[in-house]
């Protein structure tokens, strides 16, 4: 628009700078979160994230729980992701007090891991598709296929969301005895649904206009600011925890470790398409060697009584580095019992990667990096 | 306490540094690191005067170069407070924690917010849950807690909040009757365990801060200062047991273990159904009989019991005679208020004739 509708004299009037307020309760802020905007006309020039909505305790309860007990509240961190939570809590004590999961039950955990990824993803793809404004279409695909796994969970542990299936020693009791015919029949569904969404999104205009070249990151910055999973990734550092540290029996399986090449919106989405893949391949290599035995380690006591010690276990969970610090003092409840949340660390950097865009973009990039509050919040 | 036995036992067989640990040795020759062996990963510790030295080192030598912080964590040792940084290096792919303390007085550690700036968030939150102040942190405000909390929630002296918290008047209540019906009965207020452990706990403390400044005052060695410290405990404590027996009614009475003793009735009931039945069958009766033999006998069984011991005032029957009470207003309340209606009152002399009518029942009950 050229046409001039301002007085010459308004040119020279001071200008201010408008805070604007998102939230907490907004349908684009993925939960309770809120951020202060200052923008300059539809410029961000500032932005303050507030956090803290959802905090529970979660990190003072389980002190005040024995070992078995703080599963659960794990399941309550990142609610996307249970049992990459789970997996990474239970190998914690496991390492702690010196147990050995049988290998069946390793090959369950990292089957149902895996395939909660994908969930957590094709939630990502679901509400992210909604604030880029393909609204409703890639949502509908997305939920369609996560409820297959969402059905194929609630079979292997009677829940829906707060699984609680691991336990240090092994799993809570073992998989149906269709078990195997069930995966592969939802990772059939699966593998359509993503070429579906492939389809859908990765070549779609609006998408492409709206999230190529937006919110770069470099890999420095993305190191400096402790960005971790996807998020990483898409800046081009080709860093997995299940490849670089590996932990529970991901040596075993063959993947790959998708990046993108311009940190921007738009490759975090293709790494996350692309992580789906192959998590299907571990998925589906995991079942071909799965063993017959048992789900539980032998000699496991009532309860648990880990040897005074510490430690930091990380896993790769679909939003990043999940870990979790533990110290010991020898009784039967962790004396100190740290999250680190993947999200919180990639809701750090928010600010950063905000400044100079405009609004509208702001919530795409802040759709982008997929958080989860209960796990910023704990 | 678990965790000071496995630091005298470091600090007697010192282990050996790993590879890790070693490079930071190399790094900074003149700084002295401890080594505590963890799994997956090594640990050292350092003063907080090397600290800023040290973590400067790890992220800009080239040898170390932790250009990545996962995890900033603060944990209360009680006396002291600590802080553990998680470190991995991309280029080198190698991982350390490392580990800083400050005394509880002065919770004070230079910032790392500089040097990564992830390290951002975690301090405040750091900052927020355990008191310790990040010496240069840009922006320590409350992350996650409102702002002016006022304490610090991780901090172990800061309790779990408990489901009485909610219920503040319903425990003052049974906290009064308890104590009323103490009174009539002529025996002590029982004495709260719980708090008097805290106050006893703070008074120790407080002796302990005393003597041990006094101490430094005098210029004592470390070994006097805790020789004196202990000799100032053992006299409280004399004294603390000669005052409790001096007033042998403030002794606290062994509370009475009502678990135990419902267990053992439930069980002695167990045992009566048991042998009633069987002498029942024996003689060979029907089933409603059989019934009606067992609950005679427990009948007589209840009976016997009160008799034997009249069982103690408990809060049970005070919530059985309250609820008895609040039966009897409200049987006054409606009957007081049909009176009134049926007499035509308007509705604030209606009002006016309960509460009359309820004032006149507590006196009858008092009387």
């Amino acid at each position: 628009m050229t046409v001039e509708h301002r007085a010459p004299a308004e040119h020279e009037l001071d200008t201010i700078d408008i805070n604007i307020n998102v939230g907490p309760q907004h349908p684009a802020t993925h939960g309770v979160f809120r951020m202060v905007l200052t923008v300059d006309g539809e410029v961000v020039t500032d932005l303050d994230p507030v956090i803290g909505y959802m905090h529970r305790g979660n990190e003072k309860l389980p002190e005040n729980c024995d070992y078995r007990q703080a599963i659960g509240y794990h399941d309550r961190t990142d609610y996307l992701a249970q049992f990459s939570t789970e997996h990474c809590f239970v190998e914690a004590v496991e390492t702690l007090a010196g147990l050995t999961a049988p290998d069946r039950a390793e090959y369950i955990r990292v089957i149902l891991a895996e395939l909660n990824r994908i969930a957590s993803h094709l939630m990502f793809f679901g509400a992210f598709a909604t604030d880029v404004g393909v609204f409703g279409t890639a949502f509908m695909y997305a939920f369609r296929d996560r409820e297959t796994i969402q059905d194929l969970f609630e079979e292997v542990t009677g829940e829906r969301m707060m699984y609680n299936y691991f336990r240090p020693g092994g799993v809570a009791w073992d998989v149906p005895d269709d078990f195997s015919e069930r995966t592969k029949q939802v990772l059939a569904k699966i593998n359509s649904g993503l070429n579906d969404l492939d389809g859908l999104l990765m070549d779609n205009e609006i998408v492409l206009a709206r999230c190529r070249g937006l919110g770069s990151v470099s890999p420095e910055d993305a190191i400096n600011w402790g960005l971790s999973g996807p998020m990483l990734r898409a800046s081009g550092v080709q860093h997995d925890i299940r490849r670089a540290e590996p932990y529970s029996i991901y040596d075993r399986f063959e993947f790959d470790v998708p990046t993108g090449d311009q940190g921007d919106v738009f490759d975090r989405m293709y790494v996350r398409l692309e992580e789906m893949h192959q998590s299907v391949r571990i998925v589906e290599q995991a079942l071909a060697q799965m063993p017959e035995g048992p789900i539980m380690a032998e000699g496991m006591k009532r309860i648990l009584r880990p040897p005074a010690g510490e430690i930091y276990m990380r896993v790769e969970s679909p939003r990043g580095e999940y870990g979790v610090y533990i110290v010991s003092n020898g009784s039967d409840k962790p004396y100190r019992h740290k999250v680190r949340g993947a999200s919180f660390s990639n809701l750090s950097a928010l600010r950063a990667m905000s400044i100079g865009h405009y609004v509208a973009d702001v919530i795409i990039i802040l759709g982008s990096i997929d958080i989860v509050l209960c796990e910023v919040d704990r | 306490m678990a965790e000071a036995d496995t630091k005298e036992a470091v600090e007697e067989q010192p282990p050996e540094p790993g590879p890790v640990g070693r490079l930071f040795q190399a790094a900074l020759p003149d700084v002295e690191f401890g080594v505590i062996e963890t799994p997956l990963n090594e640990t050292l510790t350092v003063t907080r005067d090397d600290f800023a030295r040290v973590m400067d080192a790890a992220h800009n030598d080239e040898r170390l170069s932790f250009d990545y912080l996962r995890c900033l964590s603060g944990v209360d040792y009680l006396t002291e407070l600590e802080t553990v940084y998680h470190l991995y290096s991309f280029s080198r792919k190698h991982t350390i924690a490392i580990k800083v303390r400050c005394p509880y007085e002065d919770p004070h550690v230079p910032t790392v917010s500089h040097i990564w700036h992830t390290a951002n968030w975690h301090e405040r939150e750091a900052h927020e849950l355990y008191g310790i102040v990040y010496d240069g942190h840009p922006d320590l405000r409350p992350l996650l807690t409102e702002e002016g909390l006022g304490y610090y929630i991780m901090r172990k002296s800061h309790p779990l909040a408990e489901i009485e918290d909610w219920q503040e008047d319903y425990l003052d209540a049974i906290q009064k009757a308890k104590e009323q019906a103490a009174a009539a009965s002529g025996e002590a207020p029982p004495v709260d365990e719980k708090a008097r452990k805290i106050e006893l706990a703070q008074k120790k403390a407080q002796i302990i801060k005393k003597t041990r400044d006094k101490a430094r005052d005098e210029g004592l060695s470390a070994e006097d200062q805790k020789a004196a410290v202990q000799a100032a405990l053992k006299q409280f404590e004399e004294e603390q047991a000669a005052a409790d027996a001096a007033q042998p009614g403030a002794a606290p009475a062994k509370p009475v273990d009502e678990r135990a003793a419902k267990i053992q009735l439930a069980q002695q009931k167990g045992a009566l159904i048991k042998k009633t039945r069987d002498a029942a069958r024996a003689k060979g009766l029907s089933s409603d009989e059989e019934k009606q033999a067992v609950a005679e006998a427990l009948k007589k069984f209840s009976e016997e019991r009160e008799a034997a011991a009249p069982a103690p005032a408990k809060p049970v029957q005070d919530r059985a005679a309250k609820i008895k009470l609040a039966q009897e207003k409200a049987v006054l309340i409606k009957k007081t208020r049909d009176e009134a209606r049926a007499k035509g009152l308007s509705s604030d002399e209606e009002k006016q004739a309960v509460s009359e009518a309820l004032k006149k029942f507590s006196e009858e009950q008092k009387g």
